[in-house]
């Protein structure tokens, strides 16, 4: 069981939510198929993520989806935010948290839409993820604590 | 479907069956390149991701989609 505390303060009314660092690579079955079939496999990038309760499922900016080169599994389907619905396209991908001893998330299906400003994080950890912890916010002490 | 779809021949297959498999297996993955469809139905996208890169391998890119008669509007608040 790996846990993980991050500080982050509600009072700044320009913070999104709590952000944890994470490295988004391809999924381990599709970089054992590139290098059987002998082709470059990407390195993991890492980038900051916000912790989202508000996103059903887990969105990167369709720039770092392509920084990354998830590879594209499907396309055509609908992301709706503040009412306004943006196409996605779904991606292979996995997702680990470094300097933590949290599990990593590996073969997942990953959403990409294009980020109308490009923010302070790449990527919203939907709730597709978030389900599988216990996430517990200590608002007088400003400490997240995600245990899986 | 968008316009100039990478997967469009992959998703005039899918519509093609839609109807039947959202009867038969609502919530399972299929996996589809060109008109070629992979042998069965799968639990979760991390089966039907294996599936396809034993089956079409990773040279060219197949689709892994979910089956719903309805297509989801994911909401990301």
């Amino acid at each position: 069981m790996g846990s993980v505390h991050l500080k982050w303060s509600p009072l700044d009314l320009t913070d999104p939510g709590p952000i944890i660092e994470v490295t988004v690579m391809n999924s381990p079955d599709v970089l054992s198929a590139w290098r059987t079939d002998g082709l470059e496999c990407p390195a993991p990038v890492r980038m900051k993520a916000l912790l989202d309760t508000g996103a059903s499922v887990t969105v990167i900016s369709k720039v770092y989806a392509n920084y990354c080169k998830l590879l594209q599994t499907s396309e055509g389907s609908k992301v709706t935010a503040i009412g306004a619905e943006h196409h996605c396209w779904e991606h292979a991908g996995a997702i680990s948290f470094p300097g933590t001893d949290l599990r990593p998330f590996e073969s997942i299906r990953i959403r990409s839409v294009v980020f109308e400003k490009e923010p302070y994080y790449a990527i919203l950890i939907g709730r597709d993820i978030l389900r599988n912890w216990t996430i517990t916010f200590d608002g007088r002490h400003r400490l997240v604590t995600i245990v899986d | 479907m968008a316009p100039n779809s990478q997967f469009s021949a992959e998703l005039r297959v899918f519509e093609q069956h839609r109807d039947e498999w959202s009867r038969s297996h609502p919530g399972d993955f299929v996996v589809i390149q060109g008109d070629e469809i992979a042998d069965g139905f799968f639990g979760n996208y991390a089966d039907a991701l294996r599936a396809g890169l034993q089956r079409f391998g990773v040279r060219k890119e197949f689709l892994v989609k979910q089956v719903w008669l309805t297509e989801p509007v994911y909401c990301i608040s």
